[in-house]
């Protein structure tokens, strides 16, 4: 068990008067991979949204643990809280339609020091030093041409997942990550947040439709329904919950 | 020395000073995305205030062309932090409008600018007799090859590359930690001072400035011609001036015989033409003439 | 100057002013809610739409108010002419938003240089039958000043009525807000669009034929008018014609203020512009 790294209180999301989010008391990161599952509609996004702060709360209030400081970050933006270690991939694809694959993970990669608009010669200085890192990714998922663009689905997908992991951050939120993967992709996904996880003490909120999944990586599960987390508990308890089964696996289709 | 020389020589420091605001252009517009239709606005501004401190400060030269600079970024930058977290086509309406307010602004402080009448005269910075044209052509000459150098060298460096991605997919950028807004400040700011610097140039070339000399059809033409050329290209703006200003404003011009009846109808079918152009332009071939790189394939 | 006559002053003058304003600016916000881009090529149905007029009152001897209908019907024709030459295409070919806002500059400029070529540098003017003068609570204005208000006020209801009230407008808005839903209701969008940017055309002709019964005809007369219909659609709320109502109102009596206050009529549209810049920022409006 590790100390805890999100803590939400009364959260709540409305659009229009209807309420889609809405979370008394929860804390998130308490273990290595934790899940987050429950039908269409249950929130599960839009929560992911308002942690990462793509879209604003109605009201209440996230701190963020990191290094046992308390961080109030209701308040911060975007780009600021994936600064401070809380970073977020994305279920829809999204790319740079302008970088290669390796300019990609380098733009991931360069802090701000060679981001300077009069620093305009320290490429050569930011590839030597990140060679090694972006390799190992490289070899590791096998890109067909790591300095053309991201082509197919998966690629995009994938280098979403890298550039993420590049940042280093202390809490990840995976919205659907291996939605569209191939089986032996997601299988090297898996592996990766297993082992960033276990040897580099981050932890990793995941979102996902693949029950199977869930049960196999998650040590810790939330259900949620209908702008609730109604459950939370080990894989083997949430499965067998009642609730769960009613509200959820009576879909029938993934359990 | 007798063909680089009067006419010549000053129509050749004017191509430049183009091809500098349409290489500004490609990086704010196809480097960053940000949509600036108030490039004139700039241009003018730094021409104006380097006119004024220098006729009526009695400022020397680089004081003067200093402070017009950084007076121009003061402006870029309370302009930026106001516009440039909206959306494309608000960025657009705002620069335009500002530009506007420039000229207008021209036109009425007659206290300042003598309105219509013009300001000057505004003098060369040093006098090397019958070359001093020549030597300003090549300090303006010295100044693009060194903006075209920064340019081919941005593309390939991190900061090149944060641009891009505010450019192509500016929610994502932030995702991975990137103060997009910030650097859209800084940037914008940085190259609106350039087109200050440029401006400020421009001055002495024209010894006497007018408000009509900054109308909208300046930042028009730019715009055509890096549309033209080819908008993703380094060199795009270069090739579409001398598409559109080298040939009509100087080439014809000078070596056309036009009747003189007619000769005030030449700048409608100008301006016309561009029309089209920009038109066929964006229909049949967006990318410009040079077209797209990626599909020569990249190194 | 006392108050009350400033005041008064600024309202008529002001509402005079936002007359051809209103008309502009509903044709330019149905456009851009059909299609969602700025189109700087508007400006020159304006132009266009005061040639029209001009052609038939000076030159062919019409009388002013005769020649309105064949004006408004030529713009008309022409907004249709460059939406099915020039637009639609682009939309087909996918061209991007900003890059359809350059190339209706293009536009813009090909039609105000052509027409440049055609009508040359000359201004016109119209030829009223009879001019007198009025006096409205103090201020003078003409009889043709009047009837054009009352024309204005006339057309923009009926648009207003013909897009909030009957089926056909109906079919119009549900197309604007949703293509997909439209095409699924059966309502044909090619016919929709087509009406849209004939009433659009037609709206900005009347806009400039108004405009120019003022003062005079010129080739930059659209041109000098488009950023503010622009920004008093923006402000308005884009596709609001009450709100272009309203914003062109205050435009008017802004305008006017300003121009009973000072000597030179620029500083009206500085203040305008300045004013613009600061509601963009606060409305952190959809342009």
């Amino acid at each position: 068990m590790r100390t805890k790294a999100l803590h939400l209180q009364n959260v709540v999301k409305k659009y229009g008067g209807r309420t889609v989010v809405n979370v008394p008391d929860i804390t998130f990161g308490t273990h290595g991979i934790e899940g987050l599952i429950g039908p269409n509609g249950a929130g599960k996004t839009t929560l992911i949204n308002l942690i990462s702060h793509k879209v604003g709360m109605t009201q209440g209030q996230i701190l963020y643990y990191k290094d046992e400081k308390e961080i109030d970050i209701s308040n911060k933006s975007f780009d600021e809280i994936s600064r401070l270690g809380l970073v977020r991939s994305n279920q829809i694809i999204q790319d740079f339609e302008s970088l290669s694959i390796r300019e990609s993970m380098l733009l991931s990669l360069a802090t701000p020091k060679y981001e300077k608009f009069y620093n305009i010669f320290c490429d050569k200085e930011l590839r030597k030093s990140t060679e090694q890192e972006i390799e190992r990714y490289l070899d590791y998922f096998h890109f067909d041409n790591p300095d053309g663009h991201a082509l197919s689905a998966g690629e995009k997908k994938l280098l979403d997942i890298i550039r993420c992991m590049l940042l280093k951050p202390n809490f990840l939120l995976m919205d659907e990550p291996t939605a569209g993967l191939p089986q032996d992709q997601t299988d090297k996904v898996v592996e990766l947040m297993r082992r960033k996880t276990t040897e580099e003490g981050m932890s990793i909120l995941i979102v996902e439709h693949d029950l199977d999944l869930i049960w196999k990586v998650s040590e810790n599960v939330f259900f949620m329904a209908e702008g609730e987390i109604l459950i939370q508990g080990v894989p083997d308890e949430v499965r067998k919950n009642q609730t769960v089964i009613n509200k959820y696996m009576g879909e029938g289709s993934n359990a | 020395m007798g063909l680089l020389s009067g006419y010549v020589i000053y129509s050749l420091s004017f191509l430049l000073i183009y091809i500098a605001l349409a290489t500004i252009l490609h990086l704010q517009f196809s480097i960053t995305g940000i949509v600036n239709f108030g490039l004139v606005g700039f241009w003018g501004l730094g021409m104006y205030l380097f006119a004024l401190l220098q006729t009526k400060l009695a400022l020397p030269f680089l004081p003067a062309l200093i402070l017009a600079c950084a007076l121009v970024g003061m402006t870029a930058l309370l302009l930026g932090r106001v516009i440039l977290n909206l959306d494309g086509q608000a960025i657009l309406v705002g620069t335009l409008a500002f530009a506007t307010i420039i000229e207008y602004l021209t036109t009425t402080e007659k206290w300042a600018t003598n309105g219509v009448m013009g300001l000057g005269t505004i003098k060369m910075p040093f006098d090397f007799g019958r070359s001093t044209d020549q030597v300003f052509f090549l300090l303006i000459l010295l100044c693009l090859v060194l903006l075209i150098l920064y340019t081919a060298k941005l593309k390939t460096s991190p900061y090149g590359r944060l641009l891009l991605s505010i450019k192509d997919n500016e929610v994502l950028a932030q995702s991975l930690g990137k103060p997009t807004f910030r650097h859209k400040i800084i940037f914008f700011t940085f190259t609106c001072i350039l087109i200050g610097f440029f401006g400020a140039l421009s001055a002495p070339l024209y010894n006497y400035i007018f408000p009509r000399m900054i109308g909208p059809g300046v930042t028009f033409t730019i715009w055509i011609a890096l549309m033209l050329g080819g908008r993703t290209r380094l060199l795009g703006g270069m090739i579409g001036i001398v598409a559109t200003v080298g040939l009509f404003d100087y080439f014809i011009e000078t070596v056309v015989p036009i009747p003189t009846q007619y000769a005030e109808m030449v700048p409608n079918f100008k301006f016309a033409l561009y029309g089209l152009m920009l038109i066929l332009i964006l229909m049949f071939r967006p990318l410009g003439i040079l077209g797209d790189k990626k599909k020569e394939g990249v190194k | 100057m006392t108050l009350s006559t400033f005041l008064s002053s600024t309202l008529v003058l002001g509402l005079l002013e936002a007359a051809p304003l209103v008309l502009a600016a509903i044709g330019f916000t149905l456009i851009y809610r059909l299609n969602g881009f700025t189109n700087v090529a508007y400006a020159e149905n304006i132009t266009l739409g005061a040639y029209f007029a001009v052609i038939f009152n000076s030159l062919l001897g019409w009388n002013f108010y005769a020649s309105i209908i064949p004006a408004a019907l030529l713009s008309g024709l022409l907004s249709v002419v460059t939406y099915l030459v020039i637009f639609r295409p682009s939309f087909r070919r996918g061209v991007g938003k900003t890059e359809l806002i350059i190339l209706s500059v293009g536009v813009s400029y090909f039609i105000r240089y052509g027409s440049r070529i055609l009508f040359g540098n000359d201004l016109f003017n119209f030829n009223f039958s009879s001019t007198s003068y009025l006096k409205v609570f103090g201020i003078g204005v003409t009889n043709i000043q009047l009837i054009c208000i009352g024309l204005v006020a006339v057309i923009s209801i009926g648009i207003y009525f013909f897009i909030y009230k009957t089926n056909y407008g109906e079919k119009m808005r549900a197309l604007a807000d949703n293509e997909e839903l439209a095409m699924i209701s059966g309502i044909n969008p090619t016919k929709v669009s087509l009406l849209i940017w004939f009433i659009a055309g037609s709206s900005a002709g009347l806009a400039g034929l108004f405009y120019g019964s003022f003062s005079f005809v010129s080739s930059s007369l659209g041109w000098n008018m488009i950023l503010i219909v622009i920004m008093v659609s923006v402000v308005g709320g884009v596709g609001s014609i009450r709100g272009a109502l309203v914003a062109s109102a205050f435009v008017g009596i802004v305008t006017s203020a300003v121009n009973l206050l000072s000597s030179n009529s620029l500083y009206g549209d500085i203040v305008l512009l300045i004013i613009f810049i600061g509601i963009l920022k606060v409305r952190k409006v959809r342009v």
